[in-house]
């Protein structure tokens, strides 16, 4: 169950950065880049599907439970191989591993639910659809809409 | 104990997002998500979600305060309140009612905004007036001439019916977040979005076209594009002849706003005007977004009625899909306006010059008489501070001394007031010019209604307890007026909700039992009316229901560049910020995001100054200088610069020149010039 990002739709104004911080008692998982001077990106654990994070755990603290890649507190030594291991740098090391948990205990991630432009989603349908939708209008216009 | 959900609306602008707040052991500890909010579905943009950092802030003011000296002593209520009615009753009697003022705010609830315009009338004075003149005061001129109602005409979530959005002026995707989702779903069924703006902001990410015009010449370009769809012919001829008059002077006024002339003015090119203007008349339905672009300018009140004529001639108004939208700032600046803290309206927008409102106030609040006429504006009372005309001031929630224009002129006003009481949550800057400082509560510490900029009266509920002693505005109020000898016996919100619902026709019912689910939107004359999303659906409020179109033409702004201030300074917000900024400054997770103040500069200008994104730079205009990191970005062209105005430093380089009629100052255009600190 990953979160679906439309690239598109990020406004930059960086309220999935709060949100995290805020259920996660002042430590969040997600930053949003700029790239140039208007596109934006929320970035964060992408739960790969092989995800080197979990390999370079050697206490199996970081592990793959279904499609999630989660996280054991009581495990973790606080080595940083994951965060090392990490290609996209969204595990980090403060003592012990943290990383995005889906929010756990929460139907919805914060981060979904809080996005105000609709930019983070869960369904992949609804993500692709929208990819589809795009590249047909490019097809026929020609050029970004 | 178990842990509470207490609704509650958004502190911050005026989206009007719902969401709850979880109190346990009567402290607030956390937000949860409101899905089945109308107009956000739950989401929440940087500012809500770091809304509760604000209430157990250590710079809360929690007892009244007194000037002693060089500081502040610790008073007694008892004692700051006989001070307070002391400090304005004694000019009150010496130089007559209209020597003290009184600013609402726009942040306090329609119920306390009620009671402040009630005590100033009722005392006799004019001079009530709020935050609302330096943000939307030309769209209450405007809209109220042109459309004959001044707000939203269509709900926010509405905007996904559109087939075209235009917005102007407005960095929506920053101030009003949610509302790009609404776009957003537009889009997804095809609408096209225009954005007209002299920066290219995060809004203009969304936009299919973008139209990047010189600051200032907003009216040349809505004439332009009137211009366009006249001369193509591409105006609804069956909306104009039933629902307008005045079309001929317009077409004969905008004869000359060519698309190439407009282009020489505004430096847009003029194929993207023409078809900015096919996309917007064609359209099915096309709405029009607007904010403080338009109207923190001399010309404001051009500009508005200019987005209203636009409007007019092309039938877009009183369907789904279509409409005028002003974009106002504050949770309840719409419902202050409502409230009549305005210096020209009585509550209901009823002239304050038409003695038929007088006869009507003096007998619903059974007193002698309310004062006839307009008073003064909150940047008037500011001058007449200065000038010793006006003595004594009240102001409730408001920084002046950050806000308004040329801020070392306001603050030297200030202190030249013989009483100046300021009643906030933090000792602001205004607050620090006062003789008393009284604590107030901020939103989630008191009960009542917020009215959001879609016209939407939502009831906030108390979620915990105020800090120290601080009270909730609304007691304070009601105790300072009876000390100046005003009957006010109002136990809670409800009650002066009440009489709202007698003396403001628009409010009539929206009675408190039925704003449960998620309020309801104005007009709503009565207790089985189902309120009124979309207005003008059945004509205007003007005789045989027509609207009024007012031709305007271009006029330069007050300032321009010169060889001494080369560059245009225009203003504006970031997401993270809110205003003057005396909440978010002090909010930990939204100021580590944006902590001091900057300005963008274009990098050609950048290279000429020898400046490297990062530099401090001094900002120059004739009123003032300051200090502020140089961020270089192409979102700007050549000769303009832009500075957000949540820090103190900003509103010393602003321009004081206004608008003639709704009198808000030029804050989006000054003259200045920047140079390398070394």
């Amino acid at each position: 169950m990953p979160v679906y990002v439309d690239i598109s739709r990020c406004i930059g104004c960086r309220s999935c950065e709060v949100a995290c911080k805020r259920v996660h008692g002042g430590s969040g998982h997600v930053n949003v880049h700029f790239a140039g001077d208007n596109a934006s990106v929320p970035v964060f654990c992408h739960h790969c599907e092989e995800a080197s994070c979990t390999m370079a755990c050697f206490t199996q603290a970081l592990h793959k439970v279904g499609e999630r890649t989660a996280f054991d507190v009581e495990k973790c030594t606080g080595c940083g191989l994951c965060r090392l291991a990490c290609p996209f740098g969204v595990v980090w090391t403060d003592k012990i591993a943290h990383k995005c948990d889906l929010c756990e205990g929460r139907e919805t991630p914060a981060c979904v639910l809080t996005c105000p432009a609709n930019a983070l989603s869960l369904d992949f349908e609804l993500a692709s659809r929208r990819a589809r939708a795009r590249a047909a209008l490019v097809a026929a216009h020609g050029g970004r809409r | 104990m178990p842990q509470v959900l207490v609704p509650t609306v958004c502190p911050y602008c005026a989206a009007g997002c719902g969401f709850f707040i979880a109190v346990e052991k009567e402290r607030a500890l956390g937000i949860e998500y409101m899905p089945e909010h109308p107009a956000s579905e739950g989401s929440l943009c940087s500012k809500g979600n770091a809304a509760l950092e604000i209430l157990y802030h250590p710079d809360r003011l929690r007892t009244p305060l007194k000037r002693h000296g060089d500081g502040w002593a610790r008073i007694t209520w008892e004692e700051a309140l006989d001070l307070t009615a002391r400090g304005l009753g004694g000019p009150l009697k010496k130089y007559g009612p209209n020597s003290i003022g009184f600013f609402a705010s726009s942040k306090c609830t329609n119920e306390e905004n009620y009671l402040i315009e009630k005590l100033a009338r009722v005392l006799g004075s004019k001079n009530v007036d709020g935050c609302a003149r330096l943000c939307h005061a030309p769209s209450v001129v405007g809209l109220n001439r042109t459309l004959g109602a001044a707000g939203m005409t269509n709900p926010i979530k509405d905007l996904a019916n559109s087939k075209c959005i235009f917005v102007i002026g407005s960095n929506l995707a920053e101030n009003h977040p949610i509302l790009s989702r609404w776009i957003h779903r537009a889009k997804d069924s095809g609408a096209v979005v225009i954005v007209a703006d002299p920066r290219m902001t995060h809004t203009a990410w969304m936009a299919d076209v973008f139209l990047q015009l010189k600051p200032g010449t907003d009216v040349a370009l809505l004439n332009g594009l009137i211009h366009v769809i006249i001369k193509e012919g591409l105006i609804d001829r069956e909306y104009v002849a039933k629902w307008t008059r005045g079309y001929e002077e317009l077409a004969e006024s905008v004869r000359d706003y060519t698309p190439e002339k407009v282009a020489e003015i505004t430096g847009i090119l003029a194929g993207d005007i023409v078809r900015a203007a096919r996309s917007y008349a064609i359209s099915p339905a096309s709405v029009i977004l607007y904010s403080m672009g338009i109207t923190q300018h001399t010309t404001g009140t051009d500009n508005v009625q200019a987005i209203a004529n636009l409007a007019l001639i092309c039938g877009h108004l009183g369907r789904e899909g279509t409409g005028v939208m002003p974009l106002r700032g504050q949770n309840n600046v719409q419902g202050a306006c409502d409230m009549g803290a305005l210096a020209d309206f009585y509550p209901g927008y009823r002239k304050a010059d038409d003695p038929e409102t007088i006869e009507y106030f003096r007998a619903a609040w059974g007193v002698d008489s309310v004062p006839l006429g307009r008073g003064l504006t909150a940047t008037e009372m500011i001058d007449k501070a200065g000038t010793g005309e006006i003595k004594a001031i009240y102001i409730v929630g408001e920084d002046p001394a950050n806000s308004d224009p040329c801020s070392q002129n306001v603050r030297a006003a200030l202190d030249n007031l013989e009483f100046l009481v300021v009643q906030d949550i933090f000792m602001t800057a205004t607050a620090q010019l006062a003789d008393v400082v009284l604590p107030a509560a901020a939103w989630a510490e008191k009960e009542g209604t917020y009215t959001s900029t879609e016209r939407r009266v939502q009831w906030s509920a108390k979620a915990i307890e105020p800090p120290g002693s601080a009270r909730c505005d609304l007691d304070i109020i009601c105790e300072i007026a009876k000390r100046l000898g005003a009957q006010f016996n109002y136990p809670d919100a409800a009650s002066v909700l009440a009489e709202i619902n007698r003396v403001v026709p628009q409010y009539g019912g929206i009675t408190r039992p039925r704003l449960d689910d998620f309020g309801l939107i104005w007009p709503c004359p009565n207790l089985n009316h189902p309120g009124t999303p979309i207005l003008h659906t059945q004509g205007f409020k003007f005789s045989e229901g027509r609207a009024t179109i007012v031709p305007v033409s271009y006029k330069p702004a007050a300032e321009d560049s010169s060889w001494d201030y080369p560059f245009i300074l225009t203003t504006g917000r970031v997401a993270v910020h809110h205003n003057a900024g005396s909440m978010t400054r002090r909010s930990p997770s939204l100021l580590e995001r944006e902590p001091n103040l900057f300005v963008e500069i274009n990098p050609f200008d950048a290279l000429r100054l020898k400046v490297a994104d990062g530099d401090e730079v001094t900002v120059t205009t004739p009123r003032g200088e300051t200090v502020a990191y140089a961020r270089i970005t192409e979102r700007l062209k050549k000769g303009v610069a832009f500075m957000p105005f949540h820090f103190p430093g900003t509103n010393i380089l602003t321009s004081e020149v206004r608008d003639p009629e709704a009198m808000i100052p030029e804050f989006k255009v000054s003259a200045c010039k920047i140079t390398r600190r070394d």
